[in-house]
């Protein structure tokens, strides 16, 4: 023998590489049936009847399907959430409440700045309304109006429509022109435009190309002189350096009369300023900046934050605000007060309370819900120094949009790096591109509101305001008084629609805590898997093996196995026929090997294993075995089925 | 006799054994068991043996450890929440409605009078116009015609005082009222009661080191003018006084604290109501009752959906806050009325009076109806949850009832009746129901009650304490006033109180207008006049009168439930479900493993005795010297001690007597292994062993 041939058989020797025993696959699979642990197979075997087969075929295989059908909905239910709420009676961390009077700027010292601007307004006013305000706390100049160039309506002007036609008597000249141009309606006019002739509106004109204008049409000329006010305000405020602002604005010893936090007092060095673009300065309580957060440990009004506001009616812009009264806000210490948006208005001459009811909720991230930790994963850059919320994604967003289309950046949100505020000088184009950009951010063309998410936890404070009268008609001779005095002003009594009483308090130190837990873990499916599998089938991990193995790896080998033999006989065949030589005992030996069948090994039995002799007489009673007749008739297999098998037989 | 022969039986078949080996054991659970993979093992060639042998321990690990987080999970007692939100026939909630102040001017002036004058004058001294801007609250004695009358022992109790802070790191205290003592306390406390928490508080003002300096400056004798302390740079904007209340232990001591107030107005309100407060507590409960606002002038009109209420259907509980409140559907006495529609038609509309002219003037500034929606039985704290409802509007108050029912423990920390919180429930006079506002104030009346040896007097008193006042407790006021801002006795309370496990909530939605309309309030005032008062003249006005509707939103209820995430049933089915994944198990198999190693430990026992056994035997047979047993014979020894013992034990032999046993024995007869088949002792002796082992 060549040595590579000796090898080789003594590794088959050794490491004998026997295929299964069944050397045909319908033997096979009878022999799965009755060995396996799955409950349904058996039955197809050892029932007797064609009818009774079949439906145990059925059976079986609706078992099977059922398995995988629930095993598929547990999978895809696998990512769902489950909410628990808790509830925790503790002591509380106070918010932050940031207060702002609605008239961002002294009026007064406002005037070298928007003089021009608000003779210009009255001048609108009185060519349009036909009324000049006689008792205006500005200071009259009617006649300066023909000497001073009226750039402000030379910029944008604005415009009376005679009807919906397209004519339009201008503000400065006072001749009617053509309006070409797409028009867009502010308010909706278009509604009632039938009926009301005097729309105003104005006009905004691409600088670059004077022929393409947007016509912005208000029904109400309240609302149309307010905006145009605001758009000429932005652009002289975007001017204006941010110290010279904080300056203009209200100080805390303006704004803020007395305090009292917690039964204790307290005044303007707990409040930190905060300069916001709309409302100048505003000023935040507990803002955390100095590193501690205080905290409430008892509910009620009394030991809330209690202030008197000093607002200074008399000092208000008209044409900017025409509400009174001061705006607050309860955040997060982390989060950015979106005043102009979320803020509650405080009332003069009345007592504000706001009782508290806190709430932390959480959500589940990926793959749970699309929503973001951090804010990191957003391809938008947070502007704001604060954490991340979706009010800031999207301003962000819309900021930078401004700043890539327009080339500055607006007024009223943060400035990106190198980037400056729009102001009319430096960007004659600005206010064109501002609105056209903001149409498209409210139609959701900017793609804002894809880019953007919500932040998976947020804290909200639920808050229930009321009003009570304040001073009382009896007190309120002396609360007066004493409120002067605190302020300092010794002769002239404060007048108590300046004044704003506002309480902020926890109603009780319930803290709220709704948050998702994952309703599945890994174990819980697993376990949902197996008692699908159980009450189905009674299967297992262990029948999926067997499955797995007799299936494909058994069913493969013997389908290999038949064809070697095919191919062999069919060389040897083909070889006899060349040599007409007899079969040689290689083949024999081969055979052996490869199927067991040949060999004389069975399966290993109870009893073969223990090489036990077996009972001469089996006189003892025991349990018979199910005595299943079918059995008998399986003659190939008999061998292999010892323990179902009477013992006797043998 | 039957029992004795049974117990022969039993201890023959004890010490028989199972009557096979370990091995045999082994092999036979793996056949027999239920659980999959053992069968696999035996069943197998030798290398799928190995294969089967360690998948199966695989897999019993894993199953050992999935058990350990399921369990794991269960003893964590998570809960999941249920929502639900609708509209469902509730109980309305029951509704206080308080003035918010307590006691009428008219009636009380009497004993408010000196105090009203001495803060009168007070204000006289602090608010007068002086030259440039230092002001300087003269100070004048008793002499003084201006001071007449004014009952300064009151004042003296609890005085106000000015801290001049020109200086600032060098504050003087100015008194406002020249007392005859010339040395007003020296005040050498390092009273920073005032300090909030975190430090940053203005101005501690504790009194200077050498508080004499003070009372130098202050008192220099007859002066009706004390030389104004040091002229100051007049244009810093700093304030330069501010007011304080001197809080002293007892009266004359040096344990003094300044509490201090960046507002003047801050500061009368407080020290008015801690002057009050001592001045209303000695008053007799049915005099102050009677002091308040009775119900039939403050509830001018009632409608319950469309049937007519009036102040009869209220309740009346003195509230300590705010004097006579009414309770509408406190359910206390009746059955609480339920409402069955949403909307403001079918809920409670009321007309109430508040007469502002008859306010308290320093006691509370704001003005309007205080009112709270609460559970039935409970009392109301209207401080935390009251709201406010304004004179001259219409208030309409949408109401959700947001409940919130959880389970105890161990699921949660909370408790069902308060049964098991450790505070004495001192609103439990009331007969109202456990909360946890209630648990608190309790915890710090219990408190006062211990450390200052009187009960403050707005909250219920612990038997056998009396409410504080100036006179049998002079010190009360230092005390309560440290106490109160004590966070270690409020961490304590918080600590010790726990919240309700059903805690319902009413989420309102208030909305207001003016009411009545100018062109409608000239009738409305004449009969609601004549109604109360039975007079043609208007005796109401716009800043009295106030209109409540509160109602049911279109959705009433939004509860949410707890329900146990991981009861014993699904720990058992998780469990089955883990068992049955990984191996196919169930309980059975658990029990039949469990035999085995009974059976093994049986086995072990027996060879254990028969090891020992055949120790001694040994020894027995080294003293003869005979030859040695035959390895056969020791085999056997060892094999089959059950059967030798029952040799010992006289029973004739085995053979025999089992054949004789069998037939008549009761029960499940024995397993009837190959092994344990009768035959011959030497046929199956040391060759089925030497081949087994």
């Amino acid at each position: 023998m060549a040595p590579g041939k000796k090898i080789t058989a003594r590794i088959k020797r050794t490491l004998p590489v026997r295929g299964p025993q069944a050397p045909t696959l319908s033997e096979l699979m009878r022999w799965y049936c009755l060995n396996t642990n799955t409950h349904g197979c058996r039955r197809i075997v050892v029932s007797r009847g064609r009818l009774r087969r079949f439906i145990w075929i059925l059976l079986t295989l609706s078992a099977v399907g059922l398995i995988l059908w629930q095993c598929a909905e547990l999978l895809l239910n696998y990512y769902s959430a489950s909410v628990s709420v808790t509830v925790q009676f503790q002591k509380l961390p106070f918010p932050a409440v940031t207060i702002c009077n609605i008239n961002p700027y002294k009026y007064s010292s406002m005037k070298d700045y928007l003089s021009e601007l608000d003779k210009e307004t009255k001048k609108a006013l009185e060519t349009f309304y036909g009324f000049s305000e006689g008792k205006s706390k500005v200071r009259r100049s009617a006649g300066d109006w023909n000497e001073t160039e009226s750039h402000f309506s030379r910029q944008i002007p604005l415009l009376k429509f005679e009807d919906f036609s397209k004519t339009a008597t201008d503000l400065r000249s006072g001749r009617k022109r053509k309006i070409e141009g797409s028009v867009f309606h502010k308010d909706s006019s278009i509604v009632n435009s039938g009926d009301s002739n005097d729309i105003i509106g104005f006009q905004l004109c691409d600088a670059n190309n004077s022929s393409e204008c947007a016509l912005y049409t208000f029904s109400s000329g309240v609302n149309a002189i307010q905006e145009w006010y605001k758009l000429h305000y932005m652009n002289i405020m975007a001017q204006i350096p941010l110290e010279t602002k904080e300056e203009l604005s209200y100080s805390a010893d303006d704004l803020l009369l007395t305090c009292f936090f917690d039964g204790l007092s307290c005044d303007k060095r707990h409040f930190t300023r905060f300069h916001h673009p709309l409302h100048g300065n505003c000023y935040t309580f507990n803002s955390g900046e100095n590193g501690t957060i205080l905290s409430t440990s008892t509910g009620g009004s009394e030991y809330g934050l209690q202030v008197v506001l000093y607002i200074d009616e008399a000092d208000y812009n008209p044409f900017l605000v025409t509400s009174t009264g001061a705006k607050i806000i309860v955040h997060d210490q982390d989060e950015y007060p979106f005043i102009e948006d979320i803020g509650t208005e405080i009332e003069t001459a009345a007592a504000t309370s706001i009782g508290m009811h806190f709430t932390r909720s959480r959500k589940l991230s990926k793959p749970y819900s699309d929503c973001t930790e951090t804010g990191a994963d957003i391809p938008v850059e947070n502007l704001y120094n604060k954490s991340y919320s979706l009010q800031i994604c999207l301003h962000s967003c819309f900021q930078k949009a401004m700043v890539e289309s327009c080339g500055c950046a607006q007024y009223t949100q943060p400035l990106p790096a190198g980037a400056e505020y729009c102001n009319y000088k430096k960007n004659p184009n600005w206010m064109y591109c501002y609105y056209r950009l903001h149409e498209k951010f409210v139609k959701e063309q900017l793609g804002c509101q894809q880019i953007c998410k919500d932040a998976c936890s947020f804290k909200e404070w639920a808050l229930t305001t009321s009003i009570a009268q304040w001073p009382s008609v009896v007190s309120e001779d002396w609360m007066l008084r004493v409120l002067s005095w605190d302020k300092g002003q010794k002769i002239n009594k404060l007048n108590k629609t300046d004044l704003a009483n506002l309480m902020v308090f926890y109603k009780d130190l319930n803290e709220r805590f709704i948050s998702e837990n994952p309703t599945n873990t890994l174990v819980i499916l697993l376990s949902n898997f197996g008692g699908q599998l159980g009450l189905w089938m009674s299967c297992s991990v262990v029948c999926v093996i067997e499955i797995v193995e007799v299936f494909f790896i058994d069913s493969l080998s013997i389908v290999m196995r038949r064809q070697w033999q095919k191919a062999k006989k069919w060389w040897n065949d083909r070889k006899r026929e060349g040599s007409g030589k007899p079969p040689q005992v290689g083949d024999v030996e081969r055979q052996g090997h490869d199927n067991p069948v040949c060999i004389d090994e069975d399966l290993p039995t109870f009893n073969t294993a223990l090489r036990l002799p077996l009972p001469q007489e089996s006189h003892l009673p025991r349990t018979p075995p199910p005595n299943y007749s079918t059995l008998r008739l399986e003659t190939a297999f008999t061998e292999q089925l010892p323990d179902t098998l009477e013992a006797g037989q043998h | 006799m039957n029992v004795k022969k049974y117990f022969v039986r039993a201890l023959h078949r004890l010490q028989k054994g199972p009557g096979y080996t370990y091995k045999e054991l082994l092999v036979w659970y793996c056949d027999n068991t239920n659980t999959h993979g053992p069968k696999r093992i035996i069943k197998e060639g030798p290398k799928k043996k190995v294969i089967w042998f360690f998948l199966t321990l695989l897999f019993a690990s894993l199953v050992f450890w999935q058990w350990g987080i399921l369990i794991n999970t269960y003893l964590s007692y998570n809960v999941t929440s249920s929502l639900s939100i609708g509209f469902k026939t509730m109980k309305f909630p029951a509704v206080t409605v308080c003035n918010a102040n307590p006691f009428k001017y008219s009636e009380v002036k009497h004993l408010l009078k000196e105090l009203d004058k001495l803060i009168e004058a007070a204000l006289e001294r602090i608010l007068q116009p002086t030259h440039g801007d230092t002001i300087t609250p003269l100070l004048l004695n008793g002499s003084d015609n201006a001071s007449e009358g004014l009952d300064l022992a009151l004042w003296n109790q609890i005085p106000l005082v000015l801290i001049d802070e020109h200086d600032k790191d060098n504050p003087v205290i100015v008194e406002i009222f020249e007392t005859n003592r010339t040395a007003p306390g020296n005040g050498t406390s390092p009273g920073n009661g005032t300090a909030l928490e975190n430090g940053i508080s203005p101005g501690n003002v504790t009194a200077p080191g050498n508080g004499t300096a003070a009372g130098n400056e202050t008192a220099p004798g007859n002066g009706t003018t004390a030389a104004p302390p040091a002229p100051s740079n007049t244009t810093s904007e700093e304030k330069k006084y501010k007011l304080a209340v001197k809080l002293c232990s007892h009266q004359g001591s040096n344990n003094c604290t300044y509490r201090n107030f960046t507002s003047a107005a801050q500061a009368v309100t407080e020290w008015y109501i801690l002057q009050s407060t001592s001045i209303l507590s000695k008053v007799p409960l049915q005099e102050r009752i009677r002091m308040g606002y009775q119900a039939e002038d403050m509830i001018l009109a009632c409608l319950y959906g469309a049937e007519p209420c009036n102040y009869k259907n209220f309740t009346q509980i003195y509230h300590p806050d705010h004097g006579n409140c009414y309770i509408f559907n406190w359910g206390m006495d009746k059955e609480a009325l339920n409402s069955s529609n949403p909307g403001a038609e079918f809920g409670l509309k009321l007309i109430l009076d508040i007469s502002q002219q008859d306010y308290i003037p320093y006691l509370s500034s704001a003005a309007g109806a205080r009112l709270m929606l609460h559970q039935q039985k409970s009392f109301p704290f209207l401080k935390d949850q009251g709201i406010y409802a304004m004179a001259g509007t219409e208030t309409s108050i949408g109401v959700l009832v947001d409940e919130l029912e959880r389970m105890g423990y161990p699921y949660s920390d909370c408790t069902m009746n308060g049964s098991d919180v450790p505070v004495k429930n001192l609103y439990s006079e009331y007969n109202t129901s456990y909360s946890i506002q209630a648990c608190l104030r309790s915890c710090f009346q219990n408190h006062m009650a211990e450390i200052c040896g009187c009960g403050h007097y707005m909250f219920p008193l612990p038997e056998g304490v009396t409410y504080c006042n100036n006179d049998d407790n002079p010190g009360w006021a230092y005390c309560y006033s440290s106490l109160r801002s004590s966070i270690r006795q409020r961490q304590i309370c918080i600590d010790s109180c726990k919240e309700t496990c059903n805690d319902t909530q009413y989420k309102m939605t208030i909305s207001m207008a003016d009411w009545p309309s100018e062109a409608s309030e000239d009738w409305i005032f004449h009969i609601l006049s004549y109604e109360r008062d039975m007079s043609t003249n208007v005796t109401l006005d716009r800043n009295g009168i106030i209109k409540l509707n509160i109602y049911f939103q279109e959705y009433n209820y939004r509860t949410i439930s707890e329900s146990a995430a991981t009861t014993i049933v699904w720990l058992l089915s998780s469990l089955g479900g883990q068992f049955g994944f990984w191996m196919g198990g169930s309980v059975l198999c658990l029990i039949e493993f469990g035999e085995i190693i009974i059976d093994s430990l049986w086995i072990t026992v027996i060879n254990i005795i028969g090891w020992c056994k055949g120790l001694k035997q040994k020894r027995a047979q080294a003293r003869y010297p005979d030859a040695p047993p035959t390895v056969s014979e020791l085999v056997e020894a060892h094999t089959n001690l059950g059967f030798q013992h029952e040799e010992a034990g006289a029973v004739p032999s085995h053979g025999t007597a089992r054949g004789e046993a069998l037939p008549p024995e009761p029960g499940t007869p024995p397993p009837n292994y190959d092994s344990l088949r009768v035959r011959p002792l030497d046929a199956l002796g040391p060759d089925s062993d030497a081949e087994t082992e």
